[in-house]
């Protein structure tokens, strides 16, 4: 009962092609969502449905229980968004824009809290502020969208592959806004196709493939899912004989397999009457979950 | 370059259709229609000697040469087949340049062992064969009418060589301006203000004994419309003030070609100043957004209003100068008056044309608006407590504003003409506020018909909109000179619009207009609430 966001059996047809295919999605409550899937998977369809900027072709939506297309306005008093592709008015300075879109969620653009905040954050991404919409360059765009968000409070922040753009540097500022909203109670749903970026963040993950949840749960659910792969120098010793070991293979010197999650510590023993040395052992990362799901794509592409 | 120059023309392809192919198709229609509303000689006569008579006229149309039907044709129709070729050519000249730039797609080109000014040389190419197709298919179009071939030939010749002028005024205004919007803005003023200078050193001019040919006075000369009419084809065929337009227009080409040269890619001559930090008090609604977004494009058509409502009344008082200067003037206005002054005459037709401004102004505030959506920036709008009904009723209020503001302009011009006469007829005021009141809300009719299009066929908006004033443009405007039907004329909502004649004041569509613009009105914010947005293409 605590969702923030419920979709059940979500359609969209855009004329004969299905853009979501009954998508089911569940967003707790204080939650941060990862919204994993590659392009074209219909992520960005989903989050425009739920800000009611596009219309369900079937199945329900819910954001805080309520219908996003009917009572978008009222729903998005309680929601900052960040799209992926930001475009700002060519002719507003970036202030300019961010103070109009905070003053359209009803911040009070004059306060001391509002200007305090917007300075730093302006600071933390390293901002210039005074530079009119067109000169900016994609990253800067995206700032504007990121302060405008982050600025104002909100109950739940849906962003739209959020750092794309950003140097490796203001994506960490990024994350630690993101942990700073959410530690102040806000849900999130982040949707995004840098793995590493949902893996540091998130709580829960779901992964979308042609319009459709493939997977979803805990990255500890998902992980379950998947083996861990364990190498060592293929120097005088082989995996022969130990019997939870898959896919044996050796390349590069090195001798790989892989064992189901919950097997690890089983191997271990056998590891070591073998004096392995250089030994790696490689948790499942969420790159082998999304291959798993997309992998057959990638072959099929090659042979293409 | 050869692989740039291919590029441009493929993409233009369709613009070379359309503008070449519309201004071929003008030139024929206007022959056709001279024959057949001025196939006599003495028909060609007496609308001269009422043109010779009449600034205003003067104002809009060519350089009276004699009344054969070559002479008479150019007349009539060479500035605008000039000023269809000017449009198309700015725009195509900021389209391959600033904007390009603007887009960022400038930068890939130049990463290109291309480098920096080979796209620009491509682009002057580009141009060069754009108007010079302009300039043969004109000819092709007047010699398959049957006009004399060197006549025809001039006319192409000018129109084209006028473009090309354009096109080097959008050249220099893509390196001066750091937008595309900007640049295209100055390419329009420029050629916009060129032509009303033309038309004012025609207007100025001396006609001869017979009323048949004006000698324009020196300030056309200040004007290249002023130098393509002064070539008078089918008279004159003079080729050497063609040669000049075509001389400074290579000079303006080759100015550009050296700016960008010296300039950093990205930069621009006027600079971009740092920008305020944060939002003024007025940014702050959704309405306030759109008007900060738009006042500029307000302004510009508030004053081209101001200066329209000025001609309207001031030129009267050099119509009756002329009419008591010459006998023969003043015997035609007797003539043509019949009841109504011709002083009326001049405020109806300005006001006409400020009611096509108003109409433009308030398109391009809801094209605007569809300009938003297209471009991405009403997604993150939306996503505020903005619902969508609201966002296009803001659009329709400030196009609304921007078409009052336009009319307003006209009026406070009318009055500032009138204030400088020395005896200044002020019941011609009242008929300017009868007759701008009644073209605003004729120009409501468009906003309303381009927020309806939007939210039933959004892709459709700018094309339709625009294509609707242009239709209407021509046929309230032009309509009654081709002699067309008058219910064709009033399909036009500037024509239809209530107006003031010799009796009093004649209403005419009022109705129907306010019910239009009701009714419209009300369906587009209706149908908003049903509709999802829809991203470009």
């Amino acid at each position: 009962m605590s969702d923030v966001i419920r979709t059940t059996g979500l359609v969209k047809r855009y004329g004969r092609q299905n853009a979501l295919d009954g998508l089911d999605l569940a967003v707790g409550a204080g939650d941060i969502h990862g919204f994993l899937g590659p392009n074209g998977a219909g992520k960005s369809t989903t989050i425009r449905i739920l800000l009611g900027l596009a219309r369900a072709s079937g199945g329900t939506a819910a954001v805080f229980g309520r219908d996003p297309w009917r009572d978008a306005v009222a729903l998005h008093r309680r929601l900052a968004y960040v799209p992926g592709d930001v475009n700002v008015w060519p002719n507003l300075s970036g202030g300019e824009s961010i103070d109009v879109l905070a003053r359209l969620r009803g911040a009070d653009t004059r306060s001391a809290a509002y200007r305090t905040e917007r300075e730093r954050l302006e600071h933390v991404f390293a901002f210039d502020p005074r530079k009119k919409g067109r000169a900016y360059s994609k990253g800067n765009r995206q700032k504007v969208a990121l302060i405008a968000a982050f600025s104002v409070p909100a109950e739940l922040y849906i962003l739209d592959e959020p750092t794309s753009g950003l140097d490796p540097l203001m994506e960490v500022v990024f994350r630690r806004e993101v942990t700073r909203v959410k530690d102040a109670g806000a849900t999130v749903l982040l949707s995004s196709h840098i793995l590493s970026e949902v893996e540091q963040l998130c709580d829960r993950v779901s992964i979308i493939r042609a319009g459709k949840v493939v997977e979803a749960g805990t990255l500890a659910d998902l992980r379950h899912l998947t083996r861990t792969e364990v190498s060592f120098d293929a120097a005088g010793t082989t995996a022969d004989g130990i019997a939870e070991a898959h896919d044996v293979s050796v390349a590069d010197g090195r001798v790989r397999f892989t064992v189901d999650s919950d097997a690890v510590a089983s191997v271990l023993p056998e590891l070591a009457t073998r004096r392995v040395t250089g030994l790696r052992i490689e948790p499942p990362s969420l790159e082998e979950l999304f291959l798993r799901h997309y992998g057959d794509d990638l072959t099929a592409g090659s042979t293409r | 370059m050869i692989t740039l120059l291919r590029q441009r023309l493929r993409r233009d392809l369709w613009q070379f259709v359309i503008w070449i192919g519309g201004t071929a198709v003008l030139a024929a229609f206007t022959v056709s229609a001279v024959n057949g509303s001025y196939g006599t000689e003495t028909d060609r006569v007496n609308l001269l000697a009422t043109a010779a008579a009449n600034p205003v006229i003067m104002l809009f149309r060519g350089l009276p040469s004699g009344a054969d039907l070559g002479a008479f044709t150019g007349f009539l129709i060479l500035p605008f087949l000039a000023m269809m070729a000017a449009f198309m050519s700015s725009f195509m000249a900021v389209r391959h340049t600033r904007a390009d730039e603007d887009a960022g797609r400038t930068e890939l080109v130049a990463a290109t062992p291309a480098g920096r000014v080979a796209p620009l040389v491509a682009t002057i190419v580009h141009g060069l064969i754009a108007n010079a197709l302009l300039a043969m298919l004109v000819a092709v179009a007047f010699l398959a009418c049957g006009l004399p071939a060197t006549g025809s030939l001039v006319a192409g010749l000018g129109s084209g060589a006028l473009g090309f002028f354009a096109y080097g005024v959008g050249l220099i205004g893509a390196q001066v301006f750091a937008s595309g919007r900007s640049a295209n803005a100055f390419g329009v003023w420029v050629m916009l203000v060129a032509y009303l200078v033309a038309g004012l050193g025609n207007a100025l001019g001396t006609p001869s004994a017979d009323l048949q040919r004006i000698q324009s006075a020196p300030l056309a000369w200040f004007s290249p419309y002023g130098w393509i009419e002064n070539a008078r084809p089918w008279a004159d065929d003079n080729l050497w003030p063609v040669a000049l337009c075509a001389l400074v227009a290579a000079g303006l080409a080759a100015a550009s070609v050296a700016l960008q040269s010296v300039r950093d890619l990205g930069e621009s001559l006027l600079p971009e100043r740092r920008a305020r930090a944060t939002a003024g008090a007025a940014l702050s609604s959704s309405t306030g957004l759109v008007w900060a977004l738009t006042w500029p494009a307000i302004l510009g058509w508030a004053i081209g209003g101001f200066v329209s409502g000025l001609l309207a009344t001031s030129l009267s008082s050099v119509l009756s100068q002329a009419a008591t200067q010459l006998p023969s003037v003043e015997q035609l206005l007797a003539a043509l008056t019949q009841g109504g002054s011709l002083a009326v005459g001049a405020i109806v037709i300005f006001f006409t044309l400020v009611g096509v401004l108003a109409a433009c102004c308030g398109v391009q505030i809801v094209g605007r608006a569809r300009q938003e959506e297209a471009h991405g920036t009403v997604e993150a709008l939306l996503a505020t407590p903005v619902g969508r009904v609201r966002w296009l009723a803001d659009y329709v209020a400030i196009a609304t504003i921007g078409a009052a503001a336009t009319v307003g302009g006209a009026i406070v011009g009318a009055a500032a003409g009138l204030a400088g006469q020395s005896a200044p007829d002020w019941s011609l005021f009242g008929d300017a506020v009868v007759v701008g009141a009644g073209q605003f809300v004729a120009a409501l009719v468009f906003i309303v018909v381009t927020a309806l299009v939007l939210t039933v066929l959004p892709r459709a908006t700018l094309a339709v909109g625009w294509t609707l004033v242009g239709l209407a443009t021509v046929v309230g405007l032009f309509g009654p000179l081709y002699r067309l039907p008058d219910w064709i004329v009033h399909l036009a909502p500037i024509a239809a619009a209530p107006t003031v004649t010799g009796s009093g004041t004649d209403v005419q569509g009022l109705w129907w207009l306010v019910a239009a613009v009701l009714i419209g009105g009300a369906a587009s914010l209706a149908l908003m609430r049903r509709r999802e947005l829809a991203g470009d293409g």
